[in-house]
């Protein structure tokens, strides 16, 4: 592999519409480009509707994320009309929002993740016919249990908000639907089964005794002492990302960015996080130490994305969607911008919020092994255990007698965010309405964060980032650059999803 | 129990001829015993709706197999054959139908799926509903099979 060669991937197990652009020179990455393929503009088609009518839009923008896009417009239409939801109100959000979450990490973590673990480059690895049976697409024994298990628990959604996905059961003010008895006690027998799955097969414990890991030492601990552990899916993953260099590759910026998440309801006896409003940190990780967020730090370049140009970036508040795409551009390679902190680039996911959490176990791991796709990886498919305790506790503390709407005051003219941490990462609804109307509206999904392109300072994004230094094996099979891009869980759209004759004749890693 | 499944997604025309039956048959009602669903983008999440079914007809856009408002009406086996292996946000119907017997609590449902070609006109989508009516009271069936 003497020489430069430029190789482009089309990486249809992300989404159909993220191409992969690598240079390699001497069988090693030297640079990367990511380019969104596909502009959908709904922040154009927001404009000059109704107020209350992100509400119902845009939770179409993702068949996986909708309560997440859902939340952060509610929460930007509190702002507005200067409501603060009551106490089981925001329990009821809250535990939609991790019902999402807690689904889609197991879907990713062995639906799709670990299909790279059977690809043919691994047939001489000692435990490769152990990764076959375990997750072979379609056969897999993990595949077929997430398949079966996670089924059940999004009825956890559609119980408290009528429907999933595209509910628009939260409004400003609080939720729409008021849970009878009936209601939260199948929720909390959804959610008992589910955990129940998730600590015999996924964790091979007991949520409470993965807690106890808290260094890297806890977790060789952990794997060696109990064949339950060491034989778990989880504990299966260790074993065989270690194996085939997983904690070896994929470091990015080393900045981390989380919004925050899932707000204390008043008088919930969930012990708080610290200073911490909300279960889910949020803050900025970069050089070492952890900086609160500050929402005006937070801004959007469009060098080189095909949007108008704008001199350095915008704040989400100012800044406008115009797609411009000539095809003479020439430098612009993206239709997803390029979000920015600070003017930094910055990392968003399960392992940001643990990162800017400060956990000591994922602050040893990103001492011992930095950032790579083990930690990544690692951070999402732990988080239900992080999650389904509180929620378990919020679903008990719901009484259907209390109040669950607080109407808001008009909403004819103002600005509001809504900001949150969702299962890709951090996910952000800036909006202005003038005379009862969107006037504007500007929409920072996690994967734009993560596989942004580069900014005005030409300063590639976390995901370009993480592509650079990794070493290809079979330049035909690059699988280390599918291991990277998908321990980002990236997400461009959901889209047309029709039946086509052509669709097996897209390339792919 | 037989059911009715129309996926695609509303806001995009290509992909929205499965919704404009389900709006078609929903004005219209159903022969006893057969329910109607706005499946959406639900993808492998129909997964629920299919179990404990006797039969179930799928109505969905496809690309490239005629001329626009061209229906056709295909197997489960069909579609199962092009699901990619590797399961995306993206995967659909294909995905499902290729795991359905692996993952299907009770017995596998009879299922059809019936295609839209394109943009269908109004009288693309009325021939439609009417071949997932007979489908759904299984006369696909006798017409492929003989019973």
């Amino acid at each position: 592999m003497a020489g430069k060669r430029t190789i482009n991937i089309p990486l249809n197990r992300v989404e159909g519409d993220l191409d992969i652009s690598v240079e390699i020179e001497g069988g090693v990455v030297t640079d990367a480009w990511c380019s969104g393929t596909m502009y959908r503009g709904f922040e154009k088609i927001l404009i000059g509707r109704g107020a209350l009518d992100g509400l119902v839009i845009t939770p179409r923008i993702c068949g996986i994320c909708s309560t997440a896009h859902l939340m952060c417009a509610s929460l930007a239409l509190d702002m507005i009309g200067e409501v603060t939801p009551p106490p089981d109100a925001v329990r009821v959000r809250n535990i939609a929002l991790m019902t999402e979450k807690i689904q889609s990490d197991m879907r990713h973590g062995f639906l799709m993740f670990t299909a790279d673990f059977v690809n043919p480059a691994y047939k001489e690895c000692d435990l490769y016919e152990e990764a076959v049976e375990r997750f072979e697409p379609f056969k897999g024994v993990a595949v077929i249990e997430v398949i079966k298990e996670t089924k059940k628990i999004l009825e956890i959604v559609a119980i408290l908000g009528g429907q999933w996905p595209h509910s628009s059961f939260m409004v400003p003010g609080g939720v729409a639907s008021i849970p009878n008895q009936n209601d939260l006690v199948k929720c909390r027998l959804l959610l008992k089964q589910y955990r129940n799955w998730y600590e015999q097969r996924i964790l091979g414990c007991t949520i409470e005794r993965w807690l106890e890991v808290k260094s890297v030492n806890d977790l060789d601990q952990w794997l060696e002492t109990c064949d339950s552990h060491r034989e778990s899916h989880l504990g299966f993953y260790i074993r065989y990302a270690r194996l085939i260099g997983l904690d070896r590759i994929g470091m990015g910026h080393d900045t981390f960015i989380s919004f925050g998440a899932l707000e204390f309801p008043v008088g919930t006896s969930l012990p708080m996080n610290g200073n911490q409003p909300r279960l889910v940190s949020a803050g900025i990780k970069h050089n070492g130490t952890i900086d609160l967020f500050e929402n005006e730090k937070v801004s959007e370049h469009v060098t080189y994305s095909w949007f108008d140009e704008v001199d350095g970036g915008s704040h989400p508040m100012d800044g406008k969607t115009e797609p411009y795409a000539t095809g003479y551009e020439g430098h612009k390679y993206s239709w997803s911008k390029a979000p920015r902190y600070d003017d930094k680039p910055a990392e968003t996911g399960p392992l940001a919020e643990q990162i800017v959490g400060n956990n000591p176990l994922f602050n040893d791991l990103l001492e011992t092994y930095g950032a790579s796709v083990f930690t990544r990886q690692l951070a999402r498919l732990i988080r239900p255990a992080t999650l389904m305790p509180s929620m378990k506790l919020w679903l008990t503390e719901i009484f259907p007698d209390c109040v669950f709407y607080i109407p808001p005051g008009e909403i004819i003219n103002g600005e509001g965010f809504g900001l949150t941490q969702v299962a890709r990462g951090a996910l952000g609804h800036w909006v202005r309405i003038e005379d009862s109307k969107i006037a504007h509206y500007q929409i920072i999904s996690p994967t734009t964060w993560n596989l942004s392109p580069r900014d005005a300072n030409g300063i590639r994004g976390p995901a370009e980032e993480a592509l650079r230094g990794t070493e290809i094996k079979d330049i035909d099979n690059p699988v280390e650059l599918g291991h990277i891009i998908r321990s980002f869980d990236a997400c461009l759209v959901c889209t047309v999803h029709a039946f086509s004759k052509d669709r097996k004749s897209r390339i792919r890693i | 129990m037989k059911r009715i499944i129309c996926i695609g997604n509303r806001y995009l025309p290509e992909d929205a001829a499965g919704y404009e039956v389900y709006r078609f048959l929903s004005k219209r009602g159903l022969p006893n015993g057969v329910d109607l669903i706005d499946g959406g983008l639900a993808g492998l999440d129909l997964l629920q709706y299919l179990e404990g079914m006797e039969r179930v007809v799928i109505i969905d856009s496809i690309s490239g197999f005629g001329a626009n408002g061209d229906i056709r009406m295909f197997s489960a086996v069909e579609v199962a054959k092009a699901a990619d292996p590797c399961f995306d946000h993206a995967a659909g119907l294909p995905y499902l139908l290729s795991v359905l017997p692996e993952v299907c609590d009770g017995t596998v449902p009879e299922i059809w799926v019936l295609g839209i070609e394109g943009i269908p006109d109004m009288e693309a989508v009325r021939s439609a509903a009417a071949q997932a009516l007979d489908a759904v009271r299984g006369e696909t069936a006798k017409e492929v099979y003989g019973k």
